[in-house]
């Protein structure tokens, strides 16, 4: 069996990089056109060429989102930006309108993915798109466990599935509420996301049903405890949600996967979940996440009422810049308050946690204080165990 | 001069329009969403023995695992015997290459059809029809027109579909809230809007707070080759004449036939996007 692909969101070069040094196989990026998020930061030519390069030198890929549905103004410039993109080397492109599927095929050799955005959940869907030159399908979210079966028993084409992040709660590609609500295009990549919004409901008789907020807002998705069945299902790349994400919660949310998977395929007879990736999971999110669709489960346990239950993340403590083994110091850049006495950890790629308590912060010209106050002021602590650049620190919450 | 398709809330409801209509789109029982009703093979196959024009078929739900079979049999059981089946789904488009059928398709999935290029991709597949968007400008249809070698269904009144899903929402909002759910009509409020909602056999569906009525506007575009009307929410008698309506405009009475529109429907009416761009970046 084929090690399965752990594809991770990138807004940017900064993410991108961090997603690979905590164990990505392969990101997914939005470029200066044609994508579907087309308010977060997203990526230059030049930074895609960068990641690139940086990517293929780790190992790992970059597939490039051109998946907006076009409009007729759109069509122009399509097709020597995918020209570009083939010539920077991007490894695949994630496309939902046909016609870049057809311009890319025809005119370049990118790899073609089929967005999420096309909601395809069966065979038949999946056998045409094969004929049309995808290699792979990311499948719609509402794709239950038999029907992943079914595709991949039948097709044989690479299958991608959300394994992890936030859901829509439609058909991909099927709301336009954003559309009608605020003019805000949600497949042209301006969605508002209206499902996040407070209604009331009404019955027939124009009477309110209870004063209590109807909402279309579903819990996120974390598919970590049926990693293995899917793993043994054959699917070829597990998706993590979340190009808007931090730094820190991609290099959380990509940690934990990648352990999981590495656990798995090293000795499945013995594998035994691990509890605590699934509470870290947790903590770095900030909504409740379940597995949804899998196996078919879409009542009131995927919902959200009583207004959203979103908590703000500050776990996140800093970034260590280095650390000076003679003096047992690291240097880092704050992220969040810190102060002597708080109970904290550390983690890195392809390693395990270790955790302390701060006993002493200087700052940056030596002097002893209490606590790190400013976003990103560098400074340093004692740490008794060796720490590695680009390793994070979090609270402890275990 | 512009061919008239309407869905029908009940199939009797042909006799008090047909006169004025051209043809026809109906839900197929298990395999549609966004109808007011959807029709047995049975009721369908009874229902063309009657009626002598135009005949769409809508498969035109998200199909999974489960629909295949069915899906495969209606396509089988209807293949030259309609005039068209509309469909979301891919599966249709390889269904109709694999079976060989000789119906055309329409491709109807209803938010992506924005683009005149993407029409002629399916052209090539047999979509000899487009579905077009309707969440588009009046200009982006005109230009559609212009450069689509498919014939174009345009949206022209009716309430629009605006969110499909795969959940209970309303269901799951009563057991959250254990209250006793009944049957109805739901609508939801917001800054003054009302959002038609309502489940179906698979999930949820919103309409578009206003009926959109574009009746000059179908005086501008009359090189369309067919307006859709949507019949959802309304009764008969009032629908009559609304289709009525479009079908008497002129550039003398085309105010006043409006106007009238928007009076019987209480006020409730809008031109949807034809004079308003959505946008998608909303910073620099």
């Amino acid at each position: 069996m084929r090690k399965p692909e752990l594809l991770a969101p990138a807004g940017d070069l900064e993410r991108l990089k961090w997603a690979i040094l905590y164990g990505a196989d392969a990101v997914y990026i939005g470029g200066p056109g044609f994508g579907l998020r087309a308010n977060a930061s997203n990526f230059t030519l030049d930074e895609i060429k960068e990641g690139v390069e940086f990517a293929h030198a780790k190992g790992a890929r970059v597939h490039v989102t051109v998946n907006m549905v076009l409009h007729n103004k759109e069509l122009k410039g399509l097709e020597e930006y995918l020209k570009k993109l083939e010539e920077i080397g991007v490894d695949a492109i994630i496309v939902s309108d046909p016609t870049v599927l057809k311009i890319a095929h025809e005119k370049t050799n990118l790899e073609i993915h089929i967005s999420t955005q096309q909601s395809t959940l069966n065979r038949e869907a999946v056998e045409f798109w094969k004929s049309q030159g995808a290699t792979r399908v990311v499948l719609g979210r509402e794709a239950s466990r038999e029907e992943i079966k079914d595709i991949i028993d039948h097709v044989d084409i690479e299958v991608e599935t959300f394994i992890h992040g936030a859901m829509c709660a439609s058909y991909s590609g099927r709301c336009v509420l954003s559309n009608f609500l605020t003019a805000r295009d949600s497949n042209r990549g301006g969605c508002a996301q209206i499902c996040r919004w407070d209604f009331d409901l009404y019955n027939e008789n124009k009477k309110i049903i209870t004063e209590k907020p109807f909402t279309f807002c579903t819990k996120d998705l974390s598919m970590l405890s049926y990693l293995p069945d899917m793993i043994d299902l054959g699917i070829t790349s597990f998706k993590i949600e979340g190009r808007m994400r931090s730094l820190y919660y991609i290099a959380t949310v990509v940690d934990v996967y990648r352990k999981a998977i590495d656990s798995y395929l090293k000795d499945k007879k013995h594998y035994k979940y691990d509890q605590s990736l699934e509470t870290i999971l947790r903590n770095v999110a900030n909504r409740d996440s379940v597995p949804q669709f899998y196996h078919g489960i879409k009542d009131e346990s995927c919902q959200y009422y009583n207004g959203r239950v979103e908590i703000s993340n500050q776990d996140f403590l800093g970034i260590v810049l280095s650390y000076d083994i003679e003096k047992k110091e690291a240097l880092i850049e704050e992220r969040n308050h810190f102060e002597v006495g708080d109970k904290v950890e550390f983690f890195g790629p392809n390693k395990g946690v270790k955790s302390f308590e701060i006993q002493e912060i200087k700052d940056a010209e030596g002097n002893q204080i209490d606590a790190a106050k400013h976003a990103r002021e560098q400074v340093f602590i004692t740490v008794p165990f060796e720490l590695e650049k680009n390793d994070l620190m979090r609270i402890k919450r275990l | 001069m512009s061919k008239i398709l309407t869905t029908l809330n009940q199939l009797s409801d042909y006799k008090k329009i047909e006169s004025d209509i051209d043809g026809v789109v109906l839900g197929v029982k298990d395999l549609s969403v966004n109808y007011s009703n959807t029709y047995t093979v049975e009721e369908i196959e009874s229902f063309l023995k009657t009626f002598k024009k135009e005949v769409f078929l809508s498969v035109n739900k998200n199909m999974h695992k489960k629909d295949l079979s069915l899906l495969e049999k209606v396509l089988k059981t209807f293949d030259g015997k309609v005039n068209g089946f509309f469909y979301y789904d891919i599966a249709v488009v390889n269904f109709k290459q694999k079976l060989q059928l000789k119906t055309p398709l329409v491709w109807a999935q209803e938010h992506l059809t924005t683009n005149y290029s993407t029409m002629n991709y399916w052209y090539d597949f047999g979509a000899n029809y487009s579905f077009v968007s309707a969440e588009i400008t009046l200009e982006e249809i005109k230009e559609i027109k212009k450069h689509a070698k498919s014939k174009l269904i345009v949206p022209i009144f009716g309430r629009i579909p605006m969110f499909t899903s795969n959940r209970f929402l309303i269901t799951n909002y009563h057991s959250y809230f254990q209250l006793d759910q009944k049957k109805g009509h739901f609508h939801l409020e917001k800054e003054g809007n009302q959002i038609p909602i309502e489940e179906y056999e698979e999930g949820t569906i919103c309409y578009s707070p206003h009926y959109l009525n574009g009746l000059k506007e179908s005086l501008l575009l009359k090189e369309i080759d067919y307006f859709y009307f949507n019949s959802y929410g309304i009764d008969i008698v009032t629908y009559q004449k609304i289709i009525n309506n479009y079908k008497k405009a002129t550039k003398e009475n085309q105010d006043a036939l409006e106007q009238e529109i928007d009076f019987l429907l209480e006020g409730n009416t809008d031109k949807g996007f034809l004079y308003k761009e959505t946008v998608y970046k909303v910073k620099s």
